[in-house]
């Protein structure tokens, strides 16, 4: 890849020329062709070589076998290294050469999508990897975004073009994009191809909210904003058609340059295990230098004289060099009890078996934004709930949905299973009539009819389209409107109602109104909002149904729903005039004009009739409570880092039993400054300190803050808390000198909100806790911007769903529910755990067990580095006698069946404690293999040293020696396995029975006289494994071995087991006992569902389209009275959002973007 | 948003109960009965194992006879090389006291401190040459044995060839002061039928000499490896009985060899009475240089071969304990039993 990358200088600025290829060629921007992959045909077998000999272990076995070419050194052929090595280097290769065939194939089908560029003024069909810089192109609806585009025109008015940035930001609330004035009439082709502008703006970069640059065209400058601008990634809706200039193409763009590098994830079993490797290498080195100064002894005082027999080597002149060199042949023999790295690394994650990462004990759990824990809000509608004048309408499944079929403009995927509210709304309830009518007027829901009767409504957030649809279905059809009506078919004739004004939602004011006039020319108000708002401003002549709208509000609430009151109010002629006048008055006011404005409203809201209330089922994901509050038991801390505004988060947090009401507090830091974050924190952890004080620990708060040990002051507090943190306060939080407060004042609480965090931000925030704590994080998402965030954490999962795929490509596990997490974590998390536990303790067990015997028998071989087993098996006990079985265990093994660990969250535990694997289970690992190995060698050697074979003859030869050993080793291994493994499936069976016979088999193969006659030089043990396994004392010593090696591990758990038993000891024999009486076992209880009452609204992230709506821009131009309202409302939306967006107070509002008159 | 599309559905795992993780299973626990009860069996084979093989092993004979400082003088005389081709004998009487060494009785030769396990003699020969049809002249593997100091390959090369154990042992039983009559003994049968069928196979000529022409032999010996039995032109080349048993090196610097075992005929056909006897030793094989010993050993066997006490008596302590451990277990057992009980009753 290094060679296809043209190495250019850091752009200073980007200028690129419309329809101008040559121009632009001169500046070498990258083309638009994405490149993932990493290697192709001819680098790939250097490149992963060299990648792969990166790595420690296979440096080592490299470093190894060259050792071993040195034949005064050479104590193993060189087969016995370099097979492991190769088999290994293999694996590896085909692993990234089919990842790396996928990524191609991923790359070639991104970089082949079409898309239309104006080439030489005709639209022509490109792939999206031959669209260059200064292309314009034509995107059509629901089409991705190629490259990043200037905006130049669409097919909506004013340029006006709608975007969906799920891919990009996560949020799925639909944005708008306007072109700058003089291109938006660059409607047709002939006009596109003649535009030459020139385009000077800022070089790539990963912003994804800001872009400064200007277009150069016929003379005059235009600054551009991000408000011109559509990013690769988006996705085009409501707009059928839009042409753009391509700025950054490829991996300038900045989604790409928004997705970070991939780092290597280590958890802290691989830290543990590095710790490790290095002790054992120390352990190694350490025997090495034992037996290399027992050679220097050995020769100087018998080898010498052995000289007879055995004269030195001749490169070797002194005893002490014959030292030298038995070192390293030792190293190369005892190699064997280091490789766990590299087996480690691979074995594991090989077919089915979860990868070891989620065996990592998690302590914290990053969450995505919100929204991933909802499912598609567009069905949401069917668990609507009508609360007309406090008729509660049912809840819950009936056998059969309402039958709307009365109504020929229903939406048909709309359910409702309350057929008493549809005789209501027939019989012709005026109340009822009145409610619905509120829900298809109080709304800025635009519509779209492009066939007669099939409307299509374009909602800003998914409730109000839901209610709308609610409406539409009980005949109170909302089919279109004009900046000064809204016709609505009510039970089949139509209406027009003149729309006077749309009092739009805020989030101070969370209610929304309109007034409209009927046509019998009534002035009414209708109001929809938040229940603790709306209460209040009602006429106290409804206290009655109020108190009984309240009842079943807190109702609702408890249930989950999010709630609405609708309320309504009579306008007369005169106090509306009036009121308009003074309206108009404040909206041309230049300073404070929201708050004049807002008290206006205030004013008109008032006394208002109660008609009902709406709730919406919040369709969190199902599950999502019940997983967060298993979690929540596991000891599992819970994150959540979103992009969606505060109360959305804080609203989603109640309903998914993040933030409870049992909370003690809620902090919520929305500091704009240093200091102010500073000081919301410091108050924090101040009220933390005083109820744990109260409590009654001793310390003054002084103390602790002085202490070096305040995190972990603070981890035992007191009484539960969370903590709500903004954006841009998480700015100042993350600042070097504030981080450490930050964090500790966040893991003192249960439960931490980040709202409108950016990408960036998510993964800092990951890396933060990284750094100072030494938890293993795992980070949930499920769009591009959770894209960082899952690459930091030591795990990363995406949820595969509705905001494409990236989050998915980037992770580590992906699953379509959150609810899913539940099992990955606590049953298949926990599982890989324990496997990965008890696969390292056996690996540890088996290699110490196999290479110390030649440890002991260096003592009575005068320290020459002679192995006890024949090399053949030393190749082979690794890969072939001993590694499936520990694979199957790896791979199946279940302590405690799923749904236990689903009812016992606390079995979690024990991996966050890092109880299963530690230094201490680790020395007790190698004890045992020393133990092991030395029965293993001393029982055999006792035996042989003075018996005979039952036909007189030497029994005590060398060849029969390794093969008694090693016969019994591998059956005293494949014992302990079988004692291991808690979970004999059909495969486990096969496993280590069949490795026993494949041992057996390999054996007497070795040994055969057809191979020694082929080559007698190779195979020295010819007739070795019958003459010996037809011995009585072999087998008598090899059953020895095996009870005395044995029996210990069998006494020691059953003690463990009697008298320190852990939980999932206690579970599984309370299994066991349970399997036994037959008894029935109880259900899990659900989560109870108590909640706060929370309002409405939740989903609403800015303000509504009313004052675009109003304007009318986003009208047809048919609309009639348009005209005279563009010149009235001088002051664009556009400018009056922007400028109560104070992020965007930067960005130069020039006088390009005035509209220009249609 | 509504066209989706649908490629979950492709990658959905399958539904086996493999990659479920449902498969059928044994969940294997550690039960009190369970363990309880293999304790108690194995212990009580275990021990009756011991019993066994401690009565059968007791029920052997076994004489051993280090003759290295008995034979002194001849000892010395073999610490310089150049006296090699001087021949040393050396009696050495012994009585054979109580009751008859009964049935089959076994000669070994022990050598103690003899190393015949180091990395670098174990390696140091040819199984090429000592093959049929095989070049006789391959002894790439035999350093520091390969060649002459002429560069004529030696045959049998190697280390461990060179190193041949070549006393000659006689037993005479001495019926009276003036009678000895030389005990039978066969070498037949002593070692393994893969070591002299298969491992080791001769020239097919008739005459091995011509056959090992251009060949010299290992430095060690006195005489080239087809002229190592005069009686018997079978017993020459790398058919050698000493020789085949030799090369099978032993793996423990203290080891004994067979060298032979008793003919039952005649006087002996119940095995060897008790009496007078002498061993008559040819003392060619020098291990005084590397503060070595060696012994004569004969003894009779067991069903299950030589006559070590060790692995009865491992096997009984293993019992033993074994035994003690589930008792010990089942009384805590019990007792926790007992306490869990009072608390559930509580």
């Amino acid at each position: 890849m290094a060679l296809c990358a043209k190495k250019r200088p850091p752009e200073e600025e980007r200028r690129a020329r419309a329809n101008d290829r040559e121009y632009n060629e001169k500046f070498q921007y990258a083309s638009n062709c994405i490149k993932t992959s990493k290697y192709n045909i001819l680098t790939f077998l250097p490149v992963n070589l060299f990648e792969q000999f990166q790595e420690v272990a296979n440096t080592y076995f490299l470093f190894l076998l060259i050792l071993q070419l040195i034949p005064q050194i050479s104590s193993l052929s060189w087969f016995t290294t370099i097979v492991p090595l190769v088999l290994v280097l293999t694996i590896t290769a085909v692993k990234d050469a089919t990842d790396d065939y996928f990524r191609h194939k991923s790359d070639n089908q991104v970089n082949n999508r079409q898309s239309q560029v104006l080439i030489n003024g005709i639209l022509q069909q490109e792939q999206w990897m031959n669209v260059c810089v200064g292309d314009i192109i034509k995107l059509e609806n629901n089409q991705f975004v190629a490259a990043d585009l200037l905006l130049l025109s669409s097919s909506e008015p004013h340029g006006l073009c709608y975007i969906e940035t799920a891919e990009l930001d996560g949020e799925t609330n639909m944005k708008v994009r306007q072109a700058i004035p003089v291109t938006s009439e660059l409607g047709d082709i002939s006009k596109l191809a003649k535009f030459d502008g020139e385009v000077i703006c800022e070089p790539p970069n990963n912003k994804l909210d800001k872009f400064s640059g200007t277009l150069y065209w016929k003379e005059n400058k235009f600054p551009l904003s991000n408000q011109n601008m559509l990013l690769r990634g988006c996705v085009l809706r409501n707009t059928e058609w839009c042409f753009g200039l391509v700025i950054f193409a490829g991996p300038d763009t900045k989604l790409m340059q928004n997705s970070g590098r991939t780092k290597f994830k280590r958890t802290s079993i691989d830290r543990l295990m590095n710790t490790l490797v290095l002790w054992i290498f120390g352990f190694l080195v350490c025997m090495g230098v034992i037996l290399a100064i027992g050679n220097a002894i050995w020769e100087h005082e018998v080898g010498t004289r052995f000289q007879v027999y055995l004269p030195w080597d001749e490169a070797v002149d002194s005893a002490f060099f014959s030292g030298f060199l038995s070192f390293w042949s030792y190293i190369i023999i005892l190699n064997t009890v280091v490789p766990i790295s590299l087996y480690v690394r691979y074995v594991p994650s090989l077919p089915w078996g979860f990868s070891r990462e989620s065996g990592g004990p998690i302590e914290l759990l990053f969450s995505m934004k919100m929204k991933s824990l909802r499912s598609n809000l567009k069905s949401s509608s069917s668990c609507d709930v009508f609360d007309v004048l406090g008729h509660k309408a049912e809840l819950g499944e009936r056998p059969e949905p309402v039958d709307f079929s009365f109504n020929p403009l229903a939406d048909k995927k709309f359910l409702f299973w309350d057929p008493s509210l549809l005789e209501a709304v027939k019989i012709g309830d005026p109340h009822t009539h009145e409610f619905f009518r509120l829900l298809s007027l109080c709304h800025t829901v635009m519509s779209e009819e492009k066939n007669e009767g099939e409307l299509y409504y374009k909602a800003q957030s998914p409730d109000e389209g839901a209610l709308v649809t609610a409406a539409r279905n009980f005949g109170f059809v909302f089919r279109s409107r004009t900046p000064k009506t809204i016709t609505v078919h009510e039970m089949g004739t139509a209406i027009t109602y003149q729309l006077l004004a749309i009092l739009d939602f805020n989030n101070i004011r969370k209610r929304m109104s309109v007034i409209v006039r009927n046509p019998e020319g009534k002035i009414r108000l209708y109001c929809k909002g938040a229940d603790t708002i709306l209460l209040d401003r009602l006429h106290h002549s409804t206290q009655e149904l109020l108190n009984t709208t309240m009842d079943h509000l807190n109702e609702y609430a408890g249930e989950g729903l999010r709630t609405l009151v609708l309320a309504y109010k009579d306008l007369d002629e005169e106090y509306y005039e009036e009121w308009a006048e003074r309206r108009l008055q404040a909206s041309l006011a230049q300073d404070s004009r929201e708050d004049r404005l807002a008290s206006i409203y205030e004013e008109v809201e008032n006394d208002m009739m109660l008609l009902g209330a709406t709730a919406i089922e919040d369709k969190l994901q199902q599950g999502v409570p019940e997983t967060i509050a298993l979690l929540t038991l596991a000891n599992i801390k819970i994150w959540v880092l979103t992009g969606d505004k505060q109360e959305t988060a804080v609203n989603i947090g109640y309903s998914c039993k993040m933030l409870t009401d049992d909370m003690t507090e809620v902090f919520i830091v929305t500091g704009h400054t240093v200091l102010e974050v500073r000081e919301e924190l410091r108050k924090a952890r101040e009220k933390m300190m005083d109820s744990s004080r109260s409590v009654g620990n001793g310390f003054t708060y002084q103390e602790k803050l002085s202490s070096s040990k305040l995190t972990s002051v603070l981890e035992a507090v007191a009484g539960e808390y969370a903590l709500v943190i903004n954006g841009h306060s998480l700015a100042h939080a993350l600042e070097a000198d504030m981080e450490l407060e930050f964090l500790e004042t966040a893991c003192a609480c249960k439960a931490v909100i980040c709202c409108r965090v950016t990408p960036l931000q998510k993964a800092q925030v990951v890396e933060l806790v990284k750094k100072y704590k030494k938890a293993v994080t795992l980070a949930i998402g499920d769009g591009a911007n959770d894209v960082s965030m899952i690459k930091t954490a030591h795990i990363g999962v995406g949820i595969s769903g509705q905001e494409g795929i990236q989050a998915v490509l980037a992770s580590d596990y992906s699953f379509s529910q959150f609810k899913f997490l539940q099992r990955l974590l606590l049953v298949h998390g926990r599982w890989s755990y324990l496997r990965m536990c008890k696969f390292l303790c056996y690996f540890f067990y088996k290699n110490f067990a196999f290479t110390m015997v030649h440890f002991w028998f260096g003592f009575f071989c005068g320290f020459s580095a002679q192995t006890v087993y024949d090399q053949y098996f030393i190749t082979l006990y690794n890969i072939v006698y001993t590694s499936l079985p520990v694979l199957a265990m790896g791979v199946f093994d279940q302590d405690v069946p799923e749904q236990r660990s689903m009812e016992y969250p606390k079995l979690y535990e024990p991996g966050q404690l890092n109880l299963l694997f530690n230094k201490r289970e680790f020395f007790i690992c190698i004890a045992q293999g020393i133990y092991t190995s030395v029965l293993m060698f001393f029982i055999p050697y006792g035996v042989f040293a003075d018996a005979t074979r039952d036909d007189g003859t030497q029994l005590a030869d060398y060849q029969s020696f390794a093969v008694t050993v090693a016969t019994s080793l591998v059956i005293v291994v494949s014992v302990q396995i079988g004692l291991d493994t808690g979970y004999w499936t059909a495969i486990n069976h096969f496993f280590i029975w069949g490795s026993l016979a494949v041992y057996f088999a390999i054996l007497f193969a070795m040994h055969s006289n057809g191979l020694f006659d082929m080559f007698p030089n190779q195979f020295r043990f010819v007739g070795n494994a019958q003459n010996t396994l037809a011995q009585p004392t072999v087998w008598l010593t090899i059953v020895l071995t095996t009870v005395v090696c044995i029996m210990p591990v069998v006494a020691f758990r059953f003690l463990r087991l009697n008298l320190k038993p852990d939980l999932s000891d206690t579970v599984r024999y309370t299994q066991l006992v349970r399997k036994k009486q037959k008894a029935q076992h109880r259900c899990m209880r659900r989560v109870g569902r108590t909640g706060s009452r929370r309002s409405g609204y939740a989903f609403s992230h800015q303000e509504g389209f009313g004052e675009l709506i109003m304007s009318g821009k986003n009208m047809r131009l048919s609309s009639l009275a348009l005209s005279s309202f563009t010149t009235r409302s001088s002051s664009s939306w556009i400018e009056s959002l922007r400028r109560k967006k104070s992020d965007s107070a930067s960005s130069p509002s020039g006088g390009a973007d005035k509209p220009l008159k249609g | 948003m509504e066209e989706r599309p649908q490629h979950r559905l492709s990658r959905l795992p399958d539904n086996s109960a493999l990659k479920q993780q449902e498969l059928p299973a044994h969940r294997l626990y550690f039960t009190a009965r369970r363990v309880l009860f293999v304790f108690f069996t194995t212990g009580i084979f275990c021990l009756c194992m011991g019993i066994i093989l401690i009565l059968s092993a007791r029920s052997t004979q076994e004489i051993e006879i280090n003759y290295t400082r008995i034979c002194a003088n001849c000892a010395k005389l073999r610490e310089n090389a150049s006296n090699f081709d001087k021949e040393c004998t050396c009696s050495i009487p012994f009585y054979l006291s109580g009751k008859m060494m009964v049935g089959y009785v076994y000669m070994y030769y022990k050598l103690y401190g003899f190393y015949q396990n180091l990395y670098r003699y174990v390696r140091s020969r040819s199984n090429r040459q000592q093959l049929v049809g095989k070049d006789t002249k391959a002894v790439e593997d035999c350093a520091p044995f390969k060649t002459s100091d002429n560069k004529t390959p030696i045959v049998p090369c190697g280390a461990i060839a060179n190193s041949m154990f070549n006393d000659t042992i006689i037993l005479l039983h001495n019926i009276n002061s003036s009678v000895q009559i030389k005990v039978p003994m066969l070498k037949s049968g002593l070692m393994w039928w893969t070591d002299k069928y298969v491992r080791f196979q001769n020239p097919s000529s008739k005459n091995l000499a011509d056959e090992f022409r251009g060949t010299t032999k290992p430095p060690n010996w006195p005489k080239p490896v087809y002229d190592l039995d005069k009686k018997d032109p079978r017993n020459n080349g790398f058919l050698n009985d000493d020789f085949i048993v030799w090369m099978r090196a032993a793996a423990f610097p203290t080891f004994k060899t067979q060298y032979g075992r008793l003919n039952r005929t005649h006087r002996f056909i119940e095995g060897l009475p008790a009496g007078n006897y002498s061993f008559n030793i040819t003392y060619n094989f020098p291990v005084t240089r590397f503060h070595g010993e060696k012994s004569v050993v004969l003894s009779t066997l067991t069903w299950y071969g030589g006559n070590s006490l060790f692995l009865g008596l491992a096997y009984t302590v293993t019992g033993a304990i074994t035994w003690l451990a589930s008792f010990a277990m089942m009384a805590i057992h019990i007792m926790l039993k007992n306490k869990k009980m009072s608390f559930f009753h509580q």
